[in-house]
C-alpha cells in the first residue's frame, strides 16, 4: 500500500517536472532539519532518504538535512545558528534538553500550529504513548513532538546463560535474580576476570539515565515530573539503587570505573559480558551484529517495574515563523505520522512513539519476525518521563560525578548522594528563588 | 617574549641600516592593514564581547542581562568543577609538552642524518599528525577499550589485566596524555631537525677534541644552541595543549567525576550545557591569561637555565 | 673512556628511537588490520595479527556512508583557500615586522600573538555571529575567513625575512624597485623553505578541522571530510563499528599521507632550512 502510493508521488513528481513545470514562479520555502544521528553511520543515510522521499511529496517545500553530530553537538550548533541569526525551522532535540530550552525561551510552543488544524492539546498528544507526554508538555503547552524514544533494556547473550546453566527463555526479572545470574555467568582465571556478568554503560548521560531507571524500579521518584527545581538524590530509593550498582562491583561482576556505552556495546558483542543494560535505541545494531542467540527483557526490579523514557523530539527554535513555521510543522507531522515513525523505528530499534505504528500490517509483520523489539515497546506500560530540570546538564552531572566515584570505589553511596544533592540544589537555587520561594511581600 | 621567540641566527642584523622615507609608518601600517582587519573582525572584536560577556549576566532566568560586575569570575573561582579543570590542565599542558619536547628531540639527534631508513622513520613520526585529532581519539577509543580493546587484549595474553583506562579517575588523565605524546611528538620533532641544521659543525667537533662525552656535548652545545627552538616548541606545544580538546569529547567528555575536564571543554560545558555564558567568557579570559603566564614563564625558564637570551 | 662512551650512547640512544618507533607504529597497524577485517565489532577485532581473508567491506560500507569525493573536494578547497589568502597577508605583515622600524610596532607584535593563544572553540559563537552578519554562512569562504590572517605565519615570515642580507634589497632601491617587485623578486624565492613549511602546518591542521566547519555549514555538499567521517564515528548512542571507523579514518587521512609520503623530502628539507628554529 505504501509502495504504491510512494511510487504514484514519485511518477507525478516526475511527471509534473518533466511536463508541466508546476508553480510557476513561486519557489519552495526551503527550510532545514538539524538532526543527530543516534547509532551508526547507516542512519544518517537512512535520514537522507526520508527527507528525500519528503521533498517529492511536497513541491512547495524544500528540505534540507543537515548532519549535525552528537545530541550535544546538535545543542551547540541550533543555539549557535540562532545567535546567528540562522535558526535552522526544525531541529531534533535530544528530549532532556526541552525543559532548559523552554526555560531559556529557545523553543516555541506548538499549541497554535494544533489549534489551526482543529485539535486540542490533548487530541494532538493522544496519538503517541503516554509515558512520553511528560518530556514534550510542559506548563501544559507542547514544545516537542516525540519523533524517536527509548526505554532502557536488559540485553542477555542466550548462549552465555545456557552454558551457565540458567534459563534464556526466562531472563531475571528481580535484583536478586539479576544478581545471581551475574555471579553464575562471571567467569575468572586467578585475579582476572575474563567475562564480566553484567556490563551497564556509567559515562555522562547514560549513567544518569540508568541510575534513575534502577531507583524508579526500587520506588523512587528521582525528579519533581511538575516542577523543574527538585530533585531526590538524597533518598532511601535512590541509595538502594546506587547501593545495588555498586555491590555488583564489589561482588566482581561488574567492571569497576565509569563504562562508555561504546565499550560496553563491544564487550557484549564480543562475549566478554554475558549482560547488559542498554538503550532501546541500539536495539537494531546489537540484534545485527550479534553472533549468539540474543534475548531482551525488561529492567529487573526491586519493587515495582518503572523506567525512564529516553530519545529525542522534533522542536521549532524560537524565531521560525510564518511560511517557514507552517513548513516546519508540515514536516514534523509527516515525520511523526503512522507509517514514517514505524518505518524510522524498523531502521533504528527506537520504537515509533506514534501508537498507530504498530497497527499497520507492516509493523505486525516486523514484530512477528523480531519478538525482541516488542518488549520495548510493553515496557511502555511502566515508563515515566525522562530526567529534565533547570539546568538539565549539570544536574545531572551533579550525580554522575558522585556515580563514578562509588563506582571507582572512592566514596559510599551515602557520602555520594548527599554531596550530589547539595551540588544539584546549589545549580537550581536561582530557579527555586525565583518560582517556589518567590513568596508575596518582602 | 615575542621577540625572544623570534631571535634567529641573524638578530646581527637587526639595525636600521636605510634611511627609509617618511612614509615608512604609513607603508608599514598598509602591509600590515590586511592581517589587522581580519584579526580585528575574528579575534579582537569577539575577545571584546567575551570581555562584555564575563561583566554581565542574568538577573532573572530568561530574561536580558545586566551588568554585574565580578560575579562571573567570583562564581568561576568557587566552582570545584573549574578548580578541578585548571589543575587537570597544568598536569596535561606540561605532563604532555614536556615528554614530547624530549621525544621529539631525541628522534630529531637520532634520525638527524638523511638516508633512507631515517627518512622513513621520520615519516612515521609525523604521521599521527597528519590524522584528524577526532579520528585518532576514535583509534584510540578503542585501544583503551576495556577487556576488548587493544591494550587489554595484548595485556591478556600475557595474563595481566589492565585498570579502566579512561573509567578509573585515577587513570584517564594519563591515558588521554599517552594519546597527546603520540599526536605531537613528530610535529615537534621537525622543528628540532631544522634547528640543528643551525648548529655549526666545528662546535661539535671541537668538543670532541676536548674530549667531551656525548652527554655534555648535548648539555653544553645542543642545548644551548637550540635554546630559541626549544622556546619555540614550548610556547606552540602549550598553545596547542591548550586550545584542543576535541579528543576530550570523543574519549571522555571530562569524566569520569571531572578527572579529565580542560579549562577549554569547562568553557564549552558553561557555554553550552549550563547556559552560563557570563562563567564561560570568564573562563575563556582566564585561559588566555593563563597561557600568556605559562609561555612568557616558560621563556623565562629557558633563559635562566641556559644563559641570557641571545638577541 | 671518551671514545667509547662516543660510540655507545648514540647507538643507545639510536636503538631507543627505534623502539619508540614500534610503538608509535602500533596505533597505524591496527587501524590497517581492523580496516581490512570482513568484520567490524566484536572479538578477535583487537589481534594486530590478521587471521582473516582480507576484505574491503568495511571501505565499501565507509564509503558509501558519505561522499567523500565531494568531500574531499570541499576539504581542498578550504584548506588551499586558506593557505593562498594567508600566504599574501602574512607576506606583507612578515615584511612590515621584519624591516621596518615603525613606532608601535612591538604592541602591533604582541596583538598578533593574541591570536596563536585564542582557541576556536572559545569564540565560536561571536565568530558564527560576524559571518552570518557578513553573509558568509553555510559557505566554504565562511569556513576559511577566521583564518585568513595567521599569527603563527606571520612569525615564520618575519623570521625567514630577517635572515636575507639587507644589501640584497638596498641593491635593489637603488635601481628603483618598488616595495612589491623587492618582495616579489627578492624576499619570497629566498623564503621559499619558510612558505612550504608553513603551507605544511596550515593544510594539516585545516585538513582535520571538525568543529567550525560543524558549525558554519549546513548544505550536504559543502562538507569536509572531517564532518563526513565524524557520521559514523560520533553516534550519539551506543554502538560503534571499529572496523569501519579505521577504514573511514583511512579514507580521510589518505590524500594527506600520499601527499606526505610523495613529497616528504622537499617537506622535511623545507623544515630543516626553513629557520624555524
Amino acid at each position: 500500500m505504501t509502495t504504491t502510493r510512494r511510487s504514484l508521488l514519485a511518477g507525478a513528481a516526475l511527471a509534473a517536472g518533466l511536463a508541466l513545470t508546476p508553480a510557476f514562479g513561486q519557489s519552495p520555502t526551503e527550510i532545514e532539519l538539524f538532526f543527530p544521528v543516534p547509532v551508526d553511520g547507516q542512519l544518517a543515510r537512512d535520514m537522507a532518504t526520508m527527507i528525500k522521499e519528503f521533498n517529492e511529496g511536497h513541491p512547495a517545500i524544500k528540505v534540507t538535512p543537515v548532519y549535525t553530530g552528537s545530541y550535544d553537538e546538535t545543542l551547540i550548533k541550533t543555539r549557535a545558528a540562532m545567535k546567528a541569526g540562522k535558526p535552522p525551522a526544525v531541529s531534533i532535540m535530544s528530549a532532556n534538553f526541552l525543559r532548559d530550552l523552554q526555560i531559556e525561551n529557545e523553543i516555541q510552543p506548538l499549541d497554535a500550529l494544533i489549534k489551526a488544524d482543529g485539535k486540542s492539546n490533548d487530541q494532538f498528544m493522544g496519538q503517541f504513548f503516554p509515558a512520553l507526554y511528560g518530556n514534550a508538555v510542559l506548563d501544559r503547552s507542547v514544545y516537542g513532538v516525540p519523533f524517536h524514544n527509548s526505554t532502557p533494556l536488559l540485553y542477555i547473550n542466550a548462549e552465555h546463560f545456557k552454558e551457565a546453566g540458567l534459563d534464556p527463555e526466562n531472563p531475571p526479572k528481580t535484583w536478586a535474580e539479576f544478581a545471581a545470574a551475574a555471579a553464575k555467568l562471571t567467569r575468572r582465571e586467578g585475579d582476572r576476570t575474563t567475562r564480566w556478568g553484567i556490563a551497564i554503560p556509567s559515562q555522562y548521560d547514560t549513567g544518569g539515565w540508568l541510575l534513575q531507571a534502577l531507583t524508579y524500579s526500587n520506588g523512587g521518584r528521582w525528579f519533581n515530573v511538575d516542577y523543574a527545581g527538585e530533585v531526590y538524590y538524597d533518598e532511601p530509593s535512590t541509595l538502594g539503587a546506587l547501593t545495588f550498582w555498586s555491590d555488583l562491583v564489589k561482588s566482581k561482576v561488574l567492571q569497576p570505573g565509569v563504562q562508555q556505552g561504546g565499550a560496553v556495546t563491544t564487550a557484549f558483542l564480543s562475549g566478554q559480558a554475558s549482560m547488559m543494560l542498554n538503550s532501546t535505541g541500539s536495539l537494531t545494531f546489537v540484534r545485527g551484529n550479534a553472533k549468539f542467540p540474543l534475548k531482551v527483557a525488561f529492567v529487573p526490579r526491586n519493587l515495582q517495574n518503572q523506567v525512564p523514557i529516553g530519545g529525542a523530539s522534533l522542536v521549532i527554535p524560537t524565531g521560525v515563523e510564518g511560511e517557514r513555521r507552517q513548513a516546519a510543522w508540515t514536516l514534523i507531522n509527516w515525520m511523526t505520522s503512522p507509517e514514517k515513525s514505524g518505518w524510522w523505528s524498523r531502521a533504528t530499534g527506537y520504537f515509533a512513539p506514534n501508537m498507530q505504528a504498530y497497527q499497520l500490517p507492516e509493523m505486525k509483520v516486523f514484530l512477528g519476525k523480531n519478538p525482541d523489539a516488542k518488549v520495548a515497546v510493553d515496557q511502555l506500560a511502566y515508563a515515566r518521563p525522562w530526567f529534565a530540570t533547570y539546568k538539565t546538564v549539570p544536574v545531572r552531572k551533579a550525580i554522575e560525578d558522585e556515580l563514578a566515584q562509588v563506582l571507582s570505589g572512592k566514596k559510599s553511596p551515602k557520602e555520594a548522594l548527599v554531596a550530589a544533592q547539595k551540588n544539584a540544589d546549589e545549580i537550581m537555587k536561582p530557579y527555586v528563588e525565583q518560582t517556589a520561594l518567590k513568596l508575596p511581600s518582602n | 617574549m615575542a621577540d625572544t621567540i623570534m631571535a634567529g641566527q641573524v638578530a646581527s642584523a637587526w639595525r636600521p641600516a636605510i634611511r627609509w622615507p617618511r612614509r615608512t609608518t604609513l607603508v608599514a601600517f598598509g602591509l600590515l592593514t590586511p592581517s589587522l582587519v581580519l584579526l580585528a573582525l575574528f579575534t579582537y572584536w569577539p575577545i571584546i564581547q567575551l570581555a562584555w560577556q564575563s561583566l554581565h549576566g542574568q538577573q532573572k532566568v530568561g530574561t536580558a542581562p545586566v551588568f554585574t560586575g565580578l560575579k562571573s569570575f567570583a562564581a568561576l573561582f568557587a566552582d570545584p568543577a573549574f578548580r578541578k579543570a585548571l589543575v587537570n590542565n597544568l598536569i596535561y599542558a606540561f605532563g604532555t609538552v614536556l615528554p614530547s619536547l624530549v621525544l621529539a628531540l631525541g628522534f630529531a639527534l637520532a634520525l638527524a642524518r638523511s638516508n633512507r631508513i631515517n627518512t622513513a622513520l621520520r615519516s612515521l613520526f609525523f604521521l599521527p599528525v597528519l590524522l584528524p585529532l577526532v579520528a585518532a581519539a576514535s583509534i584510540f577509543l578503542f585501544l583503551f577499550l576495556p577487556n576488548v580493546g587493544l591494550l587489554d587484549y595484548y595485556l591478556g595474553k600475557l595474563a595481566l589485566s589492565g585498570p579502566n583506562w579512561l573509567g578509573d579517575p585515577d587513570v584517564a588523565l594519563w591515558s588521554i596524555m599517552a594519546l597527546t605524546i603520540w599526536k605531537n611528538a613528530g610535529y615537534y620533532m621537525l622543528f628540532f631537525l631544522a634547528g640543528l641544521q643551525s648548529i655549526p659543525a666545528d662546535a661539535n667537533e671541537a668538543a670532541i677534541l676536548d674530549g667531551a662525552n656525548p652527554w655534555q656535548r648535548l648539555r653544553y652545545i645542543t642545548v644551548p644552541y637550540l635554546k630559541p627552538t626549544i622556546g619555540f616548541v614550548l610556547v606552540i606545544g602549550l598553545t596547542n595543549v591548550v586550545t584542543q580538546v576535541d579528543h576530550v569529547f570523543v574519549l571522555t567528555k571530562g569524566g569520569p567525576a571531572d578527572a579529565t575536564n580542560m579549562l577549554l571543554f569547562y568553557v564549552y560545558q558553561q557555554a553550552v550545557e549550563n547556559y552560563e555564558p557570563g562563567r564561560a567568557a570568564a573562563g575563556s579570559l582566564v585561559m588566555l591569561g593563563l597561557l600568556l603566564a605559562l609561555t612568557a614563564a616558560s621563556l623565562r625558564t629557558l633563559e635562566r637555565s641556559f644563559g641570557e637570551p641571545e638577541t | 673512556m671518551s671514545v667509547s662512551n662516543r660510540e655507545i650512547s648514540p647507538k643507545l640512544g639510536y636503538g631507543a628511537t627505534l623502539l619508540v618507533a614500534a610503538l608509535w607504529a602500533v596505533p597505524f597497524l591496527w587501524m590497517l588490520v581492523a580496516a581490512f577485517n570482513p568484520e567490524s565489532t566484536g572479538a578477535g577485532m583487537a589481534s594486530l595479527v590478521p587471521a582473516y581473508v582480507p576484505s574491503l567491506a568495511n571501505f565499501a560500507e565507509a564509503w558509501g556512508l558519505a561522499d567523500f569525493p565531494r568531500y574531499g573536494l570541499n576539504t581542498t578547497i578550504i584548506s588551499l583557500g586558506i593557505l593562498a589568502v594567508q600566504f599574501v597577508t602574512i607576506t606583507l605583515a612578515g615584511y612590515a615586522f621584519a624591516r621596518i622600524d615603525f613606532p608601535g610596532r612591538t604592541l602591533c607584535f604582541y596583538l598578533f600573538l593574541l591570536q596563536l593563544m585564542l582557541a576556536p572553540v572559545a569564540l565560536i559563537v561571536p565568530n558564527l555571529v560576524t559571518i552570518a552578519s557578513l553573509g558568509l554562512y553555510d559557505t566554504l569562504l565562511g569556513v576559511m575567513a577566521p583564518y585568513f590572517a595567521s599569527a603563527f605565519g606571520t612569525f615564520l615570515m618575519r623570521q625567514a625575512f630577517r635572515a636575507i642580507p639587507r644589501e640584497l634589497e638596498e641593491a635593489a632601491l637603488i635601481d628603483g624597485a618598488s616595495i612589491w617587485q623587492r618582495i616579489r623578486l627578492i624576499y619570497l624565492p629566498l623564503a621559499k623553505p619558510s612558505l612550504i613549511a608553513f603551507a605544511i602546518v596550515s593544510v594539516t591542521s585545516h585538513w582535520n578541522e571538525f568543529l567550525w566547519p560543524l558549525m558554519v555549514i549546513n548544505s550536504p555538499d559543502l562538507r569536509p571530510l572531517t564532518v563526513g567521517l565524524a557520521t559514523f564515528t560520533r553516534g550519539a548512542e551506543g554502538a560503534q563499528a571499529w572496523g569501519v571507523i579505521a577504514a573511514g579514518t583511512l579514507i580521510v587521512s589518505a590524500p594527506l599521507i600520499l601527499a606526505f609520503a610523495l613529497f616528504q623530502r622537499v617537506f622535511v628539507n623545507s623544515f630543516v632550512s626553513s629557520g624555524i628554529k
